[in-house]
């Protein structure tokens, strides 16, 4: 076959390029916005005031008035933390309970790769208690956004 | 063949622009797990490749094909990936390119085919991490310069520019009638890997069409199929995917135009001359 013409290929080019920039501002208002909220507080089941009413818990709250407590690092709820990075994003579910990670879910999953990847991690945030789980081996970019999203949700727990 | 005139072949350029690459995303990201794996990848593929040919007792030994393939797989998986992976990426592409033939030529790129197979059987996570998609947006102009030199020396303008061409309609009209989401596809690491899949994949001369016509309607459509796995399911297996149809659609083509060709003259006469 003969070689292409070169005013083609720079008129080719010139084409390709005015499609590609089109479709780079077309979708650009869909890549700014982020596709889940940060640092969304599910619940906090924290001093029902029904509770109030009931002589036990004021005896309770006494109590705790009177007990010198260290003050406790996280509030108690369920807390939603967002991790992204190139290769998409990764919402997760912390549920904390007396400063304790009780429970982690990866309530949305948007990375380029599989979800089977990180399955194991959630528990392992339990166990360690931390965001710092071991990097999955092939999986480092779903790795990272299962971190920063736990790390994102334990800062919107944090005791201020 | 001396080393001279083999820098000057179709395979000679993409051998040294790739490794090229291999040499400035490692140095770019100082990481130098990607050298570890361009090396293992290579090892498998030639190793592989000369076992073969042995098998085979073929002539041309030179195991330069299996180079560039072992390379482009090492560029393509993730540097976190073990290396028994990329060794086994490496091995499964060799054997396909001996085994999934047609008239003694490979029916599927061999690069795309291990990658999509790394990806069903070993999960293996892929970066792209060598057409520079984790690295600053100007080092794309590397690819360009890279792929229009490969594209130009291996005669695919007409192939890669219809590929391009149609893949970013599509995406545009995507983005544009909110059919799904195409700002990924659009932007780094994503538009490296289209680029990269595009001049040095898409350009692979024995598994792809000579014909200006043909490799048109091939470009077309690798990039119909890419889009539509895309869009449909997302992942990072759609552009293997559009290039592996295509090829099995060029072997089909292939297959029919010569039982055209080759039918008996005598079938091709008149019922009444017929004996």
């Amino acid at each position: 076959m003969a070689q292409m013409n070169k005013k083609w290929v720079v008129l080719c080019s010139t084409a390709i390029t005015a499609v590609y920039a089109a479709g780079y501002f077309t979708t650009e208002t869909e890549a700014a916005m982020p596709p889940l909220p940060h640092h969304t507080q599910v619940s906090i089941p924290t001093n029902d005031i029904s509770k109030n009413n009931n002589p036990s818990n004021v005896k309770s709250t006494y109590t705790n008035k009177h007990h010198i407590s260290p003050k406790s690092l996280y509030k108690d709820g369920t807390y939603t933390g967002m991790g992204n990075n190139r290769r998409g994003s990764i919402e997760v579910s912390v549920t904390i309970k007396n400063d304790k990670i009780t429970d982690v879910e990866v309530s949305h999953f948007a990375m380029h790769y599989s979800e089977s990847d990180i399955a194991g991690l959630p528990s392992e945030v339990v166990q360690n208690q931390s965001e710092q789980v071991r990097n999955v081996s092939g999986a480092t970019y779903s790795t990272r956004a299962f971190q920063d999203a736990v790390q994102n949700a334990l800062s919107s727990a944090q005791n201020v | 063949m001396t080393i001279k005139q083999w820098s000057k072949s179709p395979k000679g350029y993409v051998a040294m622009v790739i490794t090229a690459y291999l040499l400035i995303a490692s140095i770019a990201e100082h990481d130098m797990a990607g050298m570890i794996h361009g090396i293992v990848a290579v090892g498998a593929a030639v190793a592989v490749d000369i076992l073969c040919g042995l098998m085979r007792q073929r002539k041309r030994m030179l195991p330069d094909g299996a180079f560039i393939t072992g390379l482009l797989i090492a560029l393509v998986l993730s540097t976190a990936t073990s290396w028994p992976v990329v060794a086994a990426t490496s091995a499964i592409a060799i054997v396909s390119k001996h085994l999934l033939v047609y008239r003694k030529k490979p029916i599927f790129n061999p690069a795309a085919f291990g990658l999509l197979l790394s990806i069903l059987i070993f999960g293996s996570g892929q970066s792209w991490w060598g057409a520079f998609g984790d690295l600053a947006t100007w080092m794309i102009a590397f690819l360009l310069i890279g792929g229009y030199v490969i594209t130009d020396r291996v005669n695919k303008f007409p192939q890669v520019f219809s590929f391009f061409g149609t893949f970013f309609v599509l995406l545009f009209l995507i983005g544009r009638f909110h059919l799904g989401d195409a700002s990924d596809a659009l932007r780094p690491p994503f538009i490296n890997a289209a680029l990269f899949f595009g001049f040095f994949m898409l350009t692979d001369l024995p598994t792809t069409p000579a014909k200006m016509k043909d490799q048109i309607v091939f470009g077309i459509l690798v990039a119909f199929v890419g889009a539509a796995v895309y869009d449909l399911f997302g992942g990072l297996m759609y552009l293997f995917i559009g290039l592996l149809l295509a090829n099995l659609y060029h072997v089909l083509k292939s297959r029919l135009s010569a039982k055209v060709t080759n039918r008996p003259v005598s079938n091709m006469q008149p019922v009444s001359k017929r004996g």
